[in-house]
């Protein structure tokens, strides 16, 4: 079930143009022509050390994690509306009115 | 600076004397470990990352991105201290959204190293720690996700402490890494860390990470003889400074009548790989929020996709943006399952490793970083700063209290301070064997 795709060494992931601009998209940032090819390089070495973890065995071991014991608390599904922090929010927001932000248009 | 404790017992006039002359020294000095001076309650000043909400502040997490934006609540932590005795007082520098090691990322501007001023304070709560250390303030709040309020503290000769995850809570801390995150104090002494650490703590419904146990007040008693592990196989990749206060250090814990246990722990690459899978997943995930149409600084834009990704480049500086794209990419398809979920795996891994050490020993003695405080400027491939997280990064991961503790100083009168971990939700004992510690390193500043 589990694919280990790290295991085997012959398949380390080069970061290349195509997957800088697909992370790009991903994060919604645009990087600079002139700083490209270093973070590319940046974030090959940092990928080709974290590639290290494929030494370790970790078959059977559960793929999520807490330190907490007893899992994620249930609560009751009240609303609480705090008024004063929308307003505070609204009022310091790059642009709003009346209950909205305002954004460019969405649709051209 | 008066300590904390003592500070406790002085009248509202002698604390609003105390507050103005931290303001005129924090002012005079060139630290760079204040951005702001805003208080906030009644009683002593305690000084505030600026990744800590406190009502009608401007909080910015050191960056571009969040200018202009006012926190609109108190962080539960501030609702304590004001309830406590004290107030928040001055944000303090901090690398952006809290990731780095040496405080140089901040839109802020670099804090110095109050022992050197062309080294760096750590990070990433420099401002905090070069301010305690500096003799600015009385007492700090920091965060740390993967050793940022131990290693600035140890940098700059002052007492750090990370709790349990769970035991304070992050409501109102910007969020970095959330499965990591933990709020702490930063303080003069041991005594001090322990009084505001009890204040901060405890269970709140807002969280929904704070764990719900009952924790007593502490009762600091230094006479308790513990067992201390050492680990034998980290020491080896410090400097010979760190090395040789590490052993001055276990001889002083012997002679104090405890007994010292010798272990070994995996190689710490593989904390820092997971690490930097886990932290940048879960940052490009909490990042996502700041898009410029809900709070801080908007950029230009004509329509709504140029407004997020004008936002977002102009407003994130270089780390962030790294951290970010590392994240998306161990999140993406096709790597998602051989990085994300192989770093969770190997997290249940780590944490067995200090349970079976804790199954023999109360504490764990480890460096807190391989070197002391490096010079500014001196860091400049950032895998080369990861692996500098090599010794705190782990704690994070396994969610245990640890505290960092300042113990000697090299031949240029920099400190070197050492941390002692402690199993999870035993602070109690954390702090037992750190006024020990204390004791026994006769450390002077």
């Amino acid at each position: 079930m589990y694919n280990n795709k790290t295991s085997n060494k012959e398949e380390n992931v080069q970061i290349d143009n195509t997957i800088l601009e697909k992370l790009e998209k991903l994060s919604h940032l645009k990087i600079d022509d002139g700083k490209k090819e270093e973070i590319i390089h940046q974030l090959s070495d940092i990928v080709a050390y974290v590639e290290n973890l494929s030494e370790l065995d970790t078959s059977g071991l559960d793929a999520s994690f807490s330190t907490l014991t007893g899992g994620t608390p249930m609560r009751e599904d009240v609303s609480s509306k705090q008024e004063e922090v929308i307003k505070s929010i609204l009022a310091h927001a790059p642009q709003s009115e009346d209950d909205f932000f305002v954004v460019p248009a969405i649709i051209e | 600076m008066i300590t904390l404790k003592v500070a406790l017992t002085k009248t509202k006039e002698e604390l609003a004397e105390i507050k103005s002359e931290l303001e005129n020294l924090a002012k005079a000095s060139d630290l760079n470990a204040y951005i702001g001076f805003e208080n906030s309650g009644e009683g002593v000043p305690i000084l505030i990352k600026d990744n800590i909400q406190v009502n009608g502040w401007s909080v910015t997490s050191g960056s571009k991105i969040l200018q202009g934006y006012i926190a609109p609540y108190d962080a539960t932590v501030i609702t304590k201290l004001k309830s406590s005795g004290m107030m928040a007082f001055g944000r303090s520098n901090m690398d952006e959204f809290a990731m780095g090691s040496t405080t140089e990322s901040s839109f802020y501007g670099i804090t110095k190293n109050p022992y050197d001023i062309s080294r760096v304070p750590g990070g990433s709560s420099g401002g905090a720690a070069a301010a305690v250390g500096g003799g600015i303030a009385i007492a700090a709040l920091g965060s740390d996700t993967g050793g940022s309020i131990r290693q600035p503290a140890a940098y700059c000769g002052c007492v750090g402490m990370k709790p349990t995850y769970g035991r304070v809570s992050r409501y109102g801390l910007a969020a970095y890494a959330s499965s990591l995150d933990q709020i702490g104090p930063i303080t003069q002494n041991v005594e001090d860390a322990a009084i505001l650490y009890d204040i901060i703590k405890g269970h709140d419904p807002r969280d929904s990470t704070s764990a719900d146990i009952e924790d007593s007040k502490t009762v600091i008693n230094e006479n308790r003889k513990l067992t201390i592990a050492v680990i034998d196989n980290y020491i080896s990749e410090a400097s010979s400074d760190i090395q040789k206060a590490y052993s001055d250090t276990i001889k002083a814990l012997q002679d104090a009548g405890h007994t010292i246990v010798h272990k070994n722990m995996q190689n710490t690459k593989y904390d820092i790989a997971t690490y930097y899978i886990l932290a940048t997943a879960e940052a490009a995930t909490n990042l996502a929020r700041f898009d410029g149409v809900r709070y801080g600084r908007r950029a230009e834009a004509s329509n709504v996709s140029d407004l997020y990704y004008n936002t977002r480049s102009e407003g994130f500086g270089d780390e962030v943006k790294r951290r970010i794209l590392l994240g998306n990419f161990v999140l993406s398809s096709g790597y998602y399952d051989a990085y994300y979920l192989k770093a969770q795996r190997v997290r249940h891994l780590i944490r067995d490793e200090f349970n079976t050490i804790f199954n023999e020993a109360d504490l764990i003695l480890s460096p807190v970083a391989p070197s002391v405080a490096p010079k500014i400027g001196a860091v400049h491939d950032p895998l080369e700063m990861y692996k500098s997280d090599m010794y705190t990064i782990a704690i994070n991961l396994a969610g245990l209290p640890a505290l960092s503790l300042p113990v000697a100083k090299d031949s240029d009168g920099m400190p070197i301070g050492l941390q002692l971990i402690a199993k999870a939700f035993d602070e109690q004992t954390l702090f037992d064997g750190a006024a020990s510690m204390e004791k026994a390193v006769k450390y002077t500043k």
